[in-house]
């Protein structure tokens, strides 16, 4: 006997609860865009520009952020971040600053020794002048020396810069892309099933990325270029489950002759469940386990999958077809107009997808008669 | 097909692209010596093998400057020689801005611009003249500075000889340069000295020449050359191949610093030749060299190499030619190369990702760390959940991996670590394709189907369920591809060949796996 997660026969009333999913799911919007103006949206090097250094110290060193922030400072640069990072007792930090910082000033505690000020000015004649001396690489030059010379040895583990430029393009290529693949959607949607199917799947993958992103706003987490593939990945998560659900209800629909949508809906959703929660279950294994063991580089697209997929799956079951719901008795035809054919048809068809569908594990009686003529016009109407 | 057909074909891909990823862990040398084991392979990036990631922007207007200083030369000449008297001419922010008093003075400026073709009007301040370069020549002039930086840049950074191995200089739009240096050797001061690109040019009065090093040290006792005197080489550009051996003097003769300006030019018979021009002080001191020289050759050597070595006609003094039998390109080249060593093009570095090896050792082992991890509860809990059926999507997920990364690797595909998530991220997704099928599989022999029929039934139901869900997530994909840069793109890749191979994984090789057992046997109950 095989083992079922999801018992077959399930008929939970997803849709009757629609009215109670809506009104978390505007719960949840609302809290996220409160948030913006409380906690700020907080944009990583990647969108809003910046320099970023994650350095680690040699194991004797004995270090605090707040040494070198003001070491950062004695080097000119005013409004600097200083953060602990990683896992290493307290020798790696990660120090964050905007670019164009005040020019460097020598002397002070901000000193080199003369090879490093002979390197400084040999890399300072490349590249003929131009830009910010941030925009340069010279300031992240001057801090490695400054902090090696003064607190003590280190490895720079990685450097990143995004210069104005690049940063507010980032921002803008960002944003594009989003809605670039949101209309790739709609348009796919509206291909493969018809046009108002698509604007439940719109409206779940909007949901999803307003809600995942409104909880990084509260949760006070950084946007950066990995979030944002994150995002990108979970429009094409939420979108596997949304088309897993409306091909059922587009296979029932096509089943039955007459019937009702909320029926049908529910139907469609139940018998999808299992795969669903299976799903659901086996991709957020594999990113918890990118979370715990992935490191801190990749924690924070592993942080968005996360809360992508559990924000996917409920909106694919509590959203996209309340939405199909809400579109047809606005804008729809009966639902008996969807069907075709001849009466007599109508009982005998009935017949097998209740078979499915009640959970029968003893050979029902009904089917000897009926089944083989179910099955030939089951073809047919194919 | 019969199944031995499809079995055969389907172990066939399976292994030639599981060959490719096998190969990878093969090393550099058995790579290139054996002609068994494949030379491509998986590249890592730089944020899992480390190195310096920069993206400089060039500003090139420095360039449209330095184009319409030249015209500014030519301009002055040519107003004194016909006695025309105009107030400043100054060259500032890629305008040449022309002062005049009188009407004929303004009529004459402007039949002069008129008569270049390569200066448009803009600004309508009646005294002051206000000039800039037409489109087409901006372009041109702006292409020509790209490509100046890129050649001292490849040269210097990206040259398979002196340069740093593995290395990457290429553009990346209109006006940017992707440098990437692997490897943690560099550091980073010493790295920017390289972003220098003004090329170092020198000309050297050639005193011997032969085809090879040895040829020339045999001309001389015991191999010892002159005093003073050392070797420059003209080397083939692709090969590196050495094309010539020239005797030349250590102290240059003339260096870039005097030359204002190079470029391509028709002789009297229409043959490409470049036309260079030297400052006043320069041109003096070339013309005294060329006098004392003539029929000797002069070596022009950028970066401390040869690239051409014409013979001197006659005296030169400010402007002179190099002739020869050069085609076209040889003529564009040497331009550049001449440009190289006298115009300096700014160059900021506007976007830097770089990574320590440290990092870069420890973000690997994470990511394979997290993949086995995330693996080995899949394997574990499809097995339990669907039994045989559950081995299957396990075998075929293995195979479905293997072939991810033998596509990549056939392609030299850069794996970031964001692309290691991609990969762990297909292989939770790749369930989901076993699970639309083994559901519906269940669902009909729920409905009391036969096991054939409800693996048949079950496999073409879920069809077109896997395809538009699949191809969904290839869409995304491709735009994340498309707008991503370094790192990100990587995610992107391993996304889209994961969704190709999973597909193939679930709706080929799992059916095949069915076929075969049960096959066409007659059983009882399916294990699934």
């Amino acid at each position: 006997m095989p083992f079922e997660l999801v018992p077959p026969g399930t008929h939970i009333d997803f849709i009757g609860k629609r009215r109670i999913a809506a009104a978390i799911s505007l719960a949840l919007l609302l809290a996220g865009a409160i948030a913006v103006p409380i906690n700020g949206v907080k944009l990583g090097i990647d969108f809003q520009g910046g320099t970023e250094m994650q350095v680690l110290f040699d194991d004797q060193v004995d270090v605090d952020e707040g040494v070198i922030r003001s070491l950062v400072g004695a080097c000119g640069i005013e409004d600097s971040s200083v953060v602990r990072y990683g896992e290493t007792e307290g020798r790696e930090f990660l120090i964050r600053f905007q670019v164009g910082a005040v020019a460097i000033a020598k002397g002070g505690r901000c000193a080199f020794t003369p090879e490093q000020e002979k390197a400084l000015e040999r890399a300072k004649l490349s590249g003929g002048g131009g830009g910010d001396e941030g925009e340069k690489g010279e300031t992240i030059d001057k801090l490695t020396y400054a902090l090696g010379n003064e607190i003590g040895p280190l490895v720079v583990q990685r450097v990143e810069f995004v210069g104005p430029r690049v940063g507010s393009e980032l921002r803008s290529d960002g944003l594009m892309s989003l809605a670039v693949a949101c209309v790739l959607i709609l348009m796919y949607i509206a291909f493969r099933f018809s046009a108002r199917f698509a604007p439940g799947a719109i409206i779940a993958l909007v949901h999803d990325i307003g809600i995942t992103a409104g909880i990084f706003v509260i949760l006070g987490l950084e946007f950066d270029l990995r979030v944002l593939a994150a995002l990108l990945a979970i429009l094409g998560y939420s979108l596997n489950d949304t088309i897993i659900i409306y091909d059922r209800i587009r296979e029932n629909m096509k089943l039955r002759t007459k019937f009702d949508l909320v029926d049908v809906l529910n139907q469609s959703v139940n018998q999808t469940l299992a795969r669903t929660v299976l799903t659901s279950g086996t991709t957020m294994a594999v990113v918890l386990s990118l979370w715990i063991f992935g490191g801190e580089v990749i924690r924070p697209f592993a942080i968005a999958m996360a809360i992508g997929i559990v924000i996917g799956t409920y909106s694919s079951v509590f959203i996209a077809a309340p939405t199909l719901l809400l579109l047809e008795q606005r804008f729809g035809g009966a639902p008996a107009s969807v069907a075709a054919p001849a009466a007599g048809a109508g009982a005998a068809a009935e017949v097998a997808p209740d078979a499915a569908f009640a959970v029968r594990h003893d050979a029902p009686p009904r089917r000897d008669a009926g089944s083989n003529k179910a099955r030939r016009k089951k073809k047919k109407r194919r | 097909m019969s199944l031995r057909g499809r079995t055969i074909w389907v172990a066939a891909t399976v292994t030639l692209f599981g060959y490719y990823a096998v190969a990878n862990f093969a090393s550099e040398e058995t790579r290139i010596e054996s002609p068994l084991v494949p030379d491509n392979a998986l590249r890592l990036g730089l944020d899992l093998r480390g190195g310096i990631h920069w993206v400089i922007g060039v500003k090139l207007g420095a360039t449209e400057d330095h184009e319409l200083s030249f015209l500014k030369g030519l301009l002055e000449d040519d107003l004194e020689r016909d006695k025309v008297v105009v107030g400043k001419i100054e060259v500032v922010d890629q305008k040449l801005r022309i002062e005049t008093f009188t009407e004929a003075a303004r009529a004459a400026v402007r039949k002069w611009i008129r008569d270049t073709d390569q200066i448009t009007e803009v600004g309508t301040n009646p005294e002051l003249l206000i000039f800039e370069l037409s489109d087409l020549r901006r372009q041109q002039v702006r292409q020509q500075g790209m490509s100046q930086v890129l050649e001292v840049l490849r040269r210097r950074i990206g040259d398979p000889m002196k340069g740093i191995p593995d290395s990457v200089v290429t553009r990346q739009g209109d006006d940017r340069v992707l440098v990437q240096i692997p490897g943690g050797a560099l550091d980073r001061a010493r790295a920017r000295e390289m972003l220098r690109v003004t090329g170092f040019l020198e000309f050297k009065i050639v005193m011997d020449i032969a085809q090879t090093e040895e040829l020339l040290r045999d001309k001389y006792p015991d191999g010892v050359l002159p005093e003073g005197t050392t070797i420059a080489f003209e080397r083939d550009n692709e090969t590196n191949r050495v094309l010539s051996a020239y005797l030349v003097g250590k102290e240059a003769d003339l260096t870039g610093d005097y030359l204002t300006d190079a470029r391509p030019g028709f002789d009297n018979q229409q043959r490409p030749q470049v036309d260079f021009t030297f400052n006043p002080a320069g041109g003096e001191i070339f013309q005294a060299l060329t006098e004392a020289n003539i029929g000797a050759q002069l070596a022009i050597i950028l970066d401390d190499r040869v690239y051409s070595a014409p013979t001197i006609r006659g005296r030169i003094a400010t402007r002179g030619t190099i002739s020869g039998r050069f085609t076209m390109e040889e003529v564009s080249d040497l331009s550049v190369v001449l440009r190289a060593g006298s115009l300096s093009v700014p160059v900021v570095i506007e976007e830097e990702r770089t990574v320590g090896p440290a990092l870069g050792a420890d973000s690997i082992r994470r990511g394979v760390k997290a993949m086995i991890v995330g693996l080995a509860a899949i394997v574990f809990f499809t097995t339990f959940y669907y039994r045989l059926s559950g081995l299957y999507a396990c075998a075929a997920l293995a195979m479905n991996l293997l072939m991810l990364i033998g596509v990549m690797s056939m392609f030299e595909a850069t794996l970031t670590l964001p692309g290691l998530a991609g990969i762990v991220l297909t292989v939770g997704m790749a369930v989901d394709a076993n699970v639309i099928i083994f559901e519906r599989i269940r669902e009909e022999l729920r409905a009391n189907k036969t096991p054939r029929a409800a693996i048949s039934t079950g496999f073409s139901k879920a069809f077109w369920t896997i395809m538009d869900a699949n191809i969904t997530t290839l869409g995304t994909a491709i735009v994340l591809y498309n707008y991503g840069t370094g790192p990100i793109k990587g995610f992107a890749v391993t996304l889209s060949i994961g969704v190709v191979t999973s597909v193939f994984a679930a709706l080929v090789i799992t059916r095949l796996m069915f076929a075969v057992y049960p096959g066409d046997r007659h059983i009882e109950t399916l294990s699934i």
